[in-house]
């Protein structure tokens, strides 16, 4: 069994609008850890959530993958290429082998039917044979799971349960099936910080118990340092930097990544050693020549904006793309 | 071991007027609306009073006239009897004839006819009704039914040659006035083709009104031509909302979540996209078939199809205003109660709005 | 009113006009982008050329010739003659001004009171909303066009004035309506909020303020309001009533119609009236559309 369950492989993607086409994502390669925590970190519109949707096909209108490949190394042996999918084959890869709780849990559940009529109907869709008591016994006990009174919630339409609830109706929901991998696109804005901590406990329960590999987008960096296995810092449509968690926040090489990590308060550090990142975050239809970030960069040589960096692997896997770190000319750390 | 002593509950039983107000705080909501309309209501015909306040006093005179010939009676004997007759009194004061005219409309007399003896709005509504209800209820819900189809439909592909077609029917549809495309119909169909009868609802000579076929057939080759210019005029409007629903449904985030989760795209557009962008159009079918009771005027006129408009419109131009009154009268009243009907049971099917 | 608030409220007029004229420019530029808009607004121009010109170039001569009788259209008779031998291209030409006034007047009329009325009760909520309110709910209640006809029928009409005020008089409710809703919208919004901390006076806010936004909308109403004129006046003319203007194209398709569908004569006599009447009514549409388009951008789909 290999070690990377999803591999995405120089993906680029378009949004073909009226007059422009935006580039959302832009020649990514990255690698998702068999039963590891990947998380992706950015600000928003940073391609985060338009990367993580291409491995279900399910990037928002009208965008489109125009380059590269997304590859799914099944937990059966199986190798899976998502893109050459036919659309039923699509229909049982998508919730089987991987599932989303998407960002806007809040509205990503059908008004006008019951938590228990849309579970039925994604085991129904799913060919899945079972006898209505083994259904209802199936569908509590994943409520059950993350803590809800299951025999109350099962029942309600979507508007009846608070925020918190439908989150956590939600992250059953994408248990439904078993999948191999759960994409988690924030799934805590929103909540207030108790019912975060509390679903991102239960969220790592279900990565230990069930050996689930998890997808998380987030913003929020302190999040990640406290339950992620691995981080992939993206900017302006690109990853950044990638590498162990341990290993990216001791070093803080990438100057995006060290920007984002000072901008974190702590509980025990000094509020006057919080820095924001000076600027705007970039504007995708007007990216800076060079290097992305170099307008933001405090580090920025004349190289960085003429050149994007090249991509420089290390050999555990990690890579970093800045050209502090590239050798040749006389850059140096 | 000693149980806590349980919190003392007040048992004192609810007064009578307690229970009324509780009754009423519980569905104030519905308890609100009902007032509404009875308002609504009440305002109405306060209105039409004084519309009728300027019809011309001869005509309780030329009615006097009439009952003279009719009954052999005295002229004051008959005037005093057209007055009473048509509920109309044009040397009244405005406080008195109002009372009397309210008057009127409690006992149930929506108005008599000075043209014809013993017609009268209700009579009219008794034999009238049913065929403008035919024709437009029938051309409401096949209008319905075909436009909010293709409305879903061209919604999820808004770049096909479906969508174009659709917009240009629309538009074309939504700019010519509805009884000009009945007009046009009726020439094509009725005078040139000579396909379909161009008046009456059923052949009065051939057959005999009742529970048979040849009534049944005759009724339905009568009323094809007006229930096609209804449906042709109507469906493009259900186009349009049901496209605009549906788009706007169509962005929602429950949308793609239904597509991660595998389920066919024929699921997604019937359970998904169908049933959410229906809900608010079911609203405005309830309004429109409220408006239907007072017939489409122009509609029958031009199709000499004998309904509630084209009593209205015949009787507008011939002077019989009592009846006139009654049946605009009606068809508010009818307005009216059907939004009251369709408000109150809006919570039945949207599960967003109904109270737990 | 006391005098120093009279002033205010002139000042207030005065500059509101002023941005007006000073933001017409960019105003055209932007509603002229559209295709929709610029077709639409031609075609009525043409429209309006016909109305005041026609009638001088191809004079319209009453009298009777009975000897020309249903000619078909010639060099002479464009759209040939009608029963009693009149030229019906000349009626056509006509009518074209009777049938302008009264979609013009109409739409001043229902404009003017809608947006004053849905004003008002928007703005100034409480009872008075409540008043208009239930007054707007019987408008809406009673079906109009009957009452067109009861009114028409009547009031002895003589002018496309006086028809306008009766089509008015049912169609402004609607609109007042959603003027109401606008307004309440607006008037939560932060900067109306801040202009009556500032102790802004009512006329400034509403005409400075609330005014401008409105506008868009109550400019797109406007040409929906000519386009239910025409449809509710010709539907009078079809009934019979309002017969004041034998040359109005709704008038001219009643008379050809009671003439009787079963001689083909007639229908072509009514043919040119009902297609300029098709015309001017997808001229009307086109521009609404247009007009909603690049003034309502929520409508936008990408």
């Amino acid at each position: 069994m290999k070690e990377n369950i999803v591999e995405f492989k120089n993906i680029s993607i378009d949004y073909p609008m009226k007059k422009y086409t935006l580039r959302a994502v832009n020649n990514v390669s990255l690698n998702v850890k068999r039963g590891k925590i990947t998380a992706l970190v950015g600000e928003s519109g940073s391609g985060k959530t338009t990367l993580s949707s291409s491995l279900i096909r399910c990037i928002s209108e009208p965008g489109i993958i125009a380059e590269g490949e997304v590859i799914f190394n099944s937990n059966d042996g199986s190798l899976i290429n998502v893109e050459k999918l036919k659309e039923k084959e699509l229909r049982s890869f998508r919730w089987e082998k991987v599932s989303m709780v998407f960002q806007a849990a809040q509205s990503a559940l059908n008004p006008v039917l019951t938590v228990r009529q849309q579970f039925y109907e994604t085991l129904d869709e799913h060919g899945i044979k079972l006898t209505k008591e083994e259904k209802e016994a199936k569908c509590l006990k994943i409520l059950d799971f993350v803590k809800l009174d299951s025999k109350r919630v099962i029942d309600c339409y979507p508007h009846e349960l608070s925020g918190g609830m439908k989150q956590r109706v939600m992250i059953a929901f994408s248990l439904l099936l078993d999948p191999e991998v759960i994409i988690l696109d924030e799934p805590t804005t929103a909540l207030d910080v108790i019912t975060q901590h509390y679903i991102f406990n239960l969220l790592k329960e279900i990565n230990k118990t069930m050996n689930i590999s998890m997808l998380l987008m987030t913003h929020d960096i302190s999040v990640v340092a406290s339950f992620a296995d691995y981080i992939a810092v993206m900017y302006g449509g690109r990853v950044m930097e990638y590498g162990s968690v341990e290993e990216v926040f001791k070093n803080k090489l990438h100057p995006y990544t060290k920007g984002l990590i000072n901008a974190t308060p702590s509980i025990i550090g000094n509020i006057d050693d919080v820095r924001p990142i000076d600027g705007r975050p970039p504007n995708m239809l007007d990216l800076p020549k060079g290097c992305v970030f170099s307008d933001r960069c405090p580090f920025a040589k004349d190289i960085c904006k003429e050149k994007e960096p090249e991509t420089l692997y290390k050999e555990d896997g990690s890579f970093i793309k800045c050209h502090l770190f590239l050798g040749g000319e006389d850059n140096g750390k | 071991m000693k149980e806590n002593t349980p919190i003392i509950v007040d048992k004192k039983k609810n007064t009578f007027w307690e229970v009324v107000l509780k009754f009423l705080t519980k569905y104030r909501y519905f308890f609100a609306k009902i007032g509404i309309s009875i308002l609504t209501l009440a305002l109405s015909t306060i209105l039409l009073f004084f519309i009728l306040r300027k019809i011309p006093g001869d005509i309780v005179e030329l009615y006097a006239l009439k009952l003279q010939n009719a009954q052999g009676i005295t002229y004051d004997r008959a005037y005093e009897l057209a007055k009473s007759l048509l509920n109309f009194d044009p040397n009244e004061n405005v406080f008195a004839a109002f009372f009397r005219y309210i008057g009127g409309l409690f006992k149930g007399q929506l108005g008599e006819s000075y043209l014809e003896t013993g017609v009268s709005a209700n009579s009219l509504i008794k034999t009238r009704l049913p065929w403008t209800l035919f024709i437009s209820s029938v051309a409401l819900f096949l209008s319905f039914f075909i436009g909010t189809n293709i409305g879903g439909f061209i919604a999820t592909r808004r770049n096909g040659i479906a969508n174009k077609i659709s917009s240009s029917y629309i538009a074309i549809t939504g700019s010519i006035p509805d009884y000009l495309i009945a007009l046009i119909l009726v020439i094509i169909f009725g005078y040139n083709l000579k396909w379909f009868p161009t008046q009456n609802n059923y052949d009065a000579f051939s057959v005999t009104p009742g529970f048979n076929f040849p009534f049944i057939g005759s009724v339905l080759y009568y009323a094809a031509l007006p229930i096609l210019s209804y449906t042709i005029v109507q469906t493009g409007v259900w186009i349009l909302h049901m496209r605009g629903s549906a788009i706007g449904v169509l962005g929602e985030d429950y949308i793609l979540a239904a597509k991660a989760r595998g389920l066919k795209e024929s699921t997604i557009r019937r359970r998904y996209v169908k049933k959410n962008a229906l809900l608010p159009l079911i609203t405005m079918l309830g309004v429109s078939f409220g408006s239907l009771f007072g017939g489409a005027t122009l509609m029958e006129s031009i199709f000499n199809y004998p309904g509630i408009g084209l009593e209205i419109s015949n009787r507008i131009v011939n002077k019989d205003y009592m009846v006139v009154q009654g049946l605009i009268f009606f068809s508010a009243a009818m307005v009216i109660i059907v939004n009251l009907v369709v408000d109150l049971l809006y919570p039945l099917i949207d599960p967003r709005v109904r109270e737990k | 009113m006391n005098k120093e608030k009279f002033s205010d409220f002139l000042s207030t007029l005065k500059i509101f006009f002023k941005n007006l004229g000073h933001n017409l420019l960019n105003f055209l530029k932007k509603i002229f982008s559209s295709k929709k808009t610029i077709i639409g607004f031609v075609l009525i121009m043409v429209f309006v050329f016909i109305g005041i010109f026609g009638p001088l170039i191809f004079p319209y001569d009453q009298n009777t010739d009975v000897a020309n009788k249903y000619l078909l259209p010639s060099t002479e008779h464009f759209f040939g003659t009608d029963w009693l031998g009149r030229d019906v291209f000349r009626q056509v030409i006509a009518g074209t001004s009777s049938v302008l006034e009264i979609a013009f007047f109409t739409a001043i009329f229902t404009v003017t009171i809608g947006t004053i009325l849905g004003i008002i009760s928007g703005y100034v909520g409480g009872v008075v909303d409540k008043i208009i309110m239930s007054i707007t709910n019987i408008f809406l209640s009673i079906p109009s066009f009957p009452v067109y006809l009861l009114l028409a029928a009547l009031i002895t009409l003589e002018s496309s004035v006086s028809l306008a005020l009766i089509i008015s008089l049912w169609s402004w409710a609607g609109l007042c309506r959603s003027i109401r809703v606008q307004v309440m919208s607006i008037k939560e919004r932060d900067y109306i909020q801040i202009c009556k901390v500032m102790h802004m006076s009512t006329f400034h806010i509403i005409f400075r303020e609330i005014m401008p936004n409105v506008f868009s909308y109550i400019a797109v109403n406007f040409v929906v309001a000519m386009r239910n004129a025409i449809m509710a006046s010709v539907g009078i003319m079809l009934v019979g009533l309002a017969a004041y203007d034998p040359t109005n194209w709704g008038a001219i398709i009643n008379a050809a119609r009671m003439k009787g569908l079963v001689n083909y004569k007639n229908i072509l006599i009514m043919i040119y009236p009902l297609v300029f009447i098709i015309i001017f009514q997808i001229s009307t549409l086109l521009l609404s559309n247009g007009l909603d388009e690049t003034l309502n951008p929520r409508l936008k789909v990408k």
